[in-house]
């Protein structure tokens, strides 16, 4: 029979027995993310408020154990993994919708609202929250702060920076304070910029106040199919380069058609090599004239065919394709690995063909489904762990495809974070001076020793996970130097 | 201290960009009636890393510059010893028009960056006072979104990243050049807003739009300005995708008719802008003209074919104001707009020149003159309506005797911190930030 510790017996002291979580069996949840790593936590405690994370962190901090914060577990690099152990808050219990302002657009709400359900109230009083990152069902508002998650709206309306206004925030040392403001006019300097995307390395965000925005009067959706992601490739940096700003511009390839069409019933051709799911909106005449603009434009790189849905069912299910798709590649392999590189717009043909060359040369199956408007890849790679080497290959490909998008002036996230997984790969964008000055900015949010250990910047002491040691190949392969 | 004074004035002549320290050319480089000891004009990158490691090295304080249309915004420097100019660091460092984004020196001026990229059908969405002038470094470093905020945000919203050289002259660079970027901390958003306190912003990179095919504006005449406010609230909650929606007073119409606005001298009004295709801008336009109108502006409607003209002379209005007069600027949940213009105008009986944007809660409004006790007054009865007072320009005197930018709030804290860590040394725009930074 285990023994709690007295970190346990202190944190069941301040939040209750009930959301204490350390029977090793019932940890084995928290152990996985999204991703290939894994961390063990020794202990998860579920606060129900702002005072209870205040407590809890500065119990850990009394006991000197690792925190790491934790909403829904759908992050894609390890960024809610407890890489050292120690004490994991999730943040599922404070899931409240806490006001909804109409008429400043406003609304304020727990980290552990799921972005979905902020999306359907908001839209009861005729608005929408912007960022829709694909996992929106499960994916919470904290987390989306934390990974600065984009999703295909984005392109249009910016990522969930462009949409925070103001956090409640428990800092590293334990401290609570509000920052931000209603418009934004608070003098002196962003601190909410700073914290959403620091990946929950400087504090918790446990109340956001978000901005909300009108819905389109009309929307239209199309689906262009192409015999070639070449043609389909090309056909976005048209529509990029034409002036129109659509709502979504997305990219499905052939291997992800495979995997969805059986399970979804999209309506996407089992044999096309890839197909655009493009999106405009805006006042009926805008939409009118746009969308005949974006079709002219699809057509000009032979498609197959172009279609068009206006009606809410028809778009649901297109947007089911692409939305669907993470969880549809299932059905191909047992394994997959995410992968999620920026590119300039203009690079993205020759990207996607080296990207496709990689996959091969590692004899990995890749699936393409990605926002190209903004040059975002998410090239997944599919494997079964079970067979020897495997993990091991799809490591050291995705380490490849992360140089492919670095050399071609690009980054190496555009929206799941560095967290874990990559941030052997961070020296390849930035200087020892631009790393120390984002520790810098760090250390001004308290201690950062025990506070999400290991995420973001490289050679952490003891962070000991598997993705680290294949990072070094290509480290060895490329060269540590920084891409400048 | 003689000794100390004169070893710093040698440090200067090491510098290699120009360096001036003729006193009667310095005055140009005054910031609230104090002249530095030597400017130095920047050229390169290089030059500004220089500079601040001497700067550094001597403990010179240093206020980066370059347009000089914002200087009066701030607290007045605790020590000025270099004025660091950037205006000469203007070109464009990397443009792909069709990765709709741009790398350019901090010294370029916006009205320059508009220019470059309206040959290729694009725009940086931003409004500034005296874009000819203005630079981007500068606008960056202020931070604030302008009349048209509600559809444009503030420059962090648009900046992507940036090349900045800190207090010590290390040269550091944040974010990148793609659209989507989460690779490490958003330094791009520290800086944009910190008015110059943490590093000398020396390069960045935004992200762009295209031109909109049509831009439109429409001014409705009104019997008075809270009248105008109040359609101002109906237009931009009917029309929630309009471009713009900005309220005048008289006093305001006629100061902006004469920088050049095409519209009616000292009359009230209500301006509206709308853009997108033909059709979808005047659709938004008429959406909100129809909620003016039912909201009790019956007036004829004008429209202008002199769009940016008009525009502009609206958005100077801000850094119009008279020498010895005082300028504030509310920020306020839009909804309470009304109430807090209010406040304002019971307390500011004086004040006759008002410009406010109905549809993101920003207002200005310029007094003859003000004490301290009725700004902290305003700012007590402004604060339940989450309204934010802060002076933007005044005489010395009277920042000498009232923080400008308003009590500090929760988050200072962590600013001060952050301060610490940026420039422990203090050498950068000492003292003219928030609480005391």
């Amino acid at each position: 029979m285990k023994t709690p510790t007295p970190l346990v017996l202190d944190l069941i002291d301040a939040i209750g027995e009930e959301a204490v979580v350390w029977h090793d069996e019932d940890l084995l949840v928290y152990e996985y993310d999204g991703t290939i790593d894994r961390g063990n936590p020794d202990v998860i405690a579920l606060p129900a408020g702002t005072d209870d994370v205040a407590n809890l962190i500065k119990i850990a901090n009394k006991h000197d154990a690792p925190v790491t914060p934790r909403g829904a577990g759908t992050g894609l690099s390890g960024g809610a993994l407890a890489a050292k152990g120690g004490v994991i808050i999730g943040m599922n219990r404070m899931r409240r919708i806490l006001n909804i302002d109409a008429e400043n657009k406003t609304a304020l709400v727990q980290p552990g609202v799921v972005n979905l359900d902020l999306g359907t109230e908001a839209e009861r009083h005729g608005l929408a929250y912007a960022p829709d990152p694909s996992s929106q069902r499960a994916c919470t508002i904290g987390g989306n702060v934390a990974e600065n998650a984009g999703g295909p709206h984005t392109l249009a309306w910016g990522t969930t920076t462009n949409h925070v206004l103001a956090l409640e925030l428990v800092t590293a040392d334990g401290e609570v304070q509000w920052i931000g403001h209603d418009t934004r006019d608070e003098p002196g300097y962003d601190l909410v910029g700073c914290v959403v995307g620091s990946e929950g390395t400087v504090g918790i965000v446990t109340q956001a106040l978000v901005r909300l925005v009108p819905r389109p009067t009309a929307v239209r959706t199309m689906l262009a199919i192409y015999d070639s992601v070449r043609q389909a490739s090309n056909a976005v940096s048209a529509v990029v380069a034409s002036g129109i700003v659509p709502a979504a511009l997305e990219m499905i390839d052939k291997m992800t058609i495979a995997a969805v069409e059986p399970v979804l019933n999209t309506g996407f051709p089992l044999d096309a090599d890839a197909v655009l799911l493009v999106e405009v909106d805006g006042p009926e005449s805008q939409v009118e004239a746009e969308g005949a603009r974006v079709e002219g434009i699809l057509n000009r790189f032979e498609p197959r065919e172009v279609r068009s849905a206006t009606d809410p069912e028809e778009r649901e299910q297109l947007w089911a394709g692409r939305k669907g798709a993470i969880g549809a590649l299932g059905q191909i392999m047992p394994n997959y690995y995410l992968l999620d590189g920026v590119v300039p717009r203009t690079k993205l043909p020759d990207v996607l063909d080296g990207v496709y060359e990689i996959a091969e040369r590692y004899r990995l199956p890749v699936a393409n489904m990605f926002h190209a408007g903004d040059g975002n890849l998410h090239p997944c790679l599919l494997f079964d762990e079970r067979e020897p080497g495997a993990t091991e290959r799809v490591l050291d490909a995705g380490g490849e495809i992360m140089r492919l998008c670095v050399d071609a002036g690009g980054a190496i996230t555009g929206e799941h974070g560095v967290g874990l997984e990559k941030r052997d790969y961070l020296p390849w964008i930035f200087t020892e001076a631009d790393m120390d000055t984002m520790k810098a900015l760090r250390a001004a949010f308290g201690p950062t020793e025990n506070f999400n250990p290991c995420k973001i910047f490289p050679k952490g002491h003891g962070c000991g996970e598997a993705g680290h040691q294949h990072a070094q190949h290509q480290i060895a392969k490329f060269g540590p130097k920084a891409f400048v | 201290m003689a000794d100390a004074d004169a070893l710093k004035v040698a440090a200067l002549t090491d510098l290699s960009g120009t360096v001036e320290t003729d006193p009667g050319r310095l005055q140009r480089y005054a910031v609230d009636g104090q002249v530095p000891r030597a400017a130095t004009k920047a050229n390169s990158i290089a030059d500004v890393e220089q500079a601040q490691s001497v700067a550094t090295g001597h403990a010179l304080s240093v206020i980066p510059q370059a347009g000089r249309t914002m200087l009066a915004l701030g607290m007045p420097p605790r020590r000025y010893d270099l004025a660091l100019d950037l205006s000469g660091m203007s070109q464009i460092v990397d443009y792909e028009p069709n990765d709709f984004t741009i790398t350019v020196e901090a010294g370029m001026t916006l009205a320059e960056l508009q220019r470059h990229l309206a040959v290729n059908g694009q725009f940086l969405p931003l409004d500034h006072p005296r874009f000819e002038r203005a630079t981007l470094g500068g606008l960056c470093a202020v931070g604030r979104g302008g009349l048209r905020r509600n559809s444009f945000g503030a420059p962090r919203d648009w900046l992507i990243g940036m090349r900045v050289v800190k207090a010590d002259g290390t040269s550091i660079k944040g974010g990148g050049k793609v659209v989507k970027n989460v690779s490490g901390y958003d330094l791009p958003k520290l800086f944009a807003g910190s008015l110059g306190t943490l590093g000398v912003i020396v390069e960045l990179t935004f992200k762009l739009r295209p031109l909109p095919a049509s831009d439109q504006i429409v001014a409705l005449s009104a019997p008075s300005f809270e009248s105008a406010l109040t359609a101002g609230r109906a237009a931009a909650q009917a029309a929630p995708f309009l471009n713009g929606c900005v309220v005048l007073s008289a006093e305001a119409a006629s100061e902006a008719h004469d920088l050049g606005a095409k519209i009616l001298h000292d009359q009230p009004a209500l301006l509206l802008r709308a853009n997108g295709l033909e059709s979808a801008a005047s659709e938004v336009l008429a959406q909100g003209l129809g909620a003016a109108r039912e909201a009790g502006l019956d007036g004829p409607e004008r429209t202008t074919a002199a769009i940016v003209e008009t525009w502009q002379a609206v958005v100077d209005l801000e850094t119009q104001t008279a020498a010895d007069a005082v300028r504030l600027r509310l920020g306020v949940p839009p909804a309470n707009l009304s109430r807090a213009q209010q406040a304002l105008s019971q307390a500011l009986p004086e004040a006759t020149s008002w410009t406010a944007a109905s549809d993101s809660g920003l207002l200005f409004v310029e007094v003859p003159s003000i004490d301290a006790d009725t700004i902290k007054s305003l700012r007590r009865q402004l604060g339940p309506l989450q309204g934010r007072l802060t002076v933007e320009s005044a005489p010395t005197e009277l920042k000498q005797s009232c923080d400008i930018w308003g009590p500090s709030g929760p988050g200072a804290r962590l600013m001060h911190n952050i301060k610490e860590q940026f420039d422990p040394e203090g050498i950068l725009n000492p003292g003219r930030y928030v609480d005391g930074i």
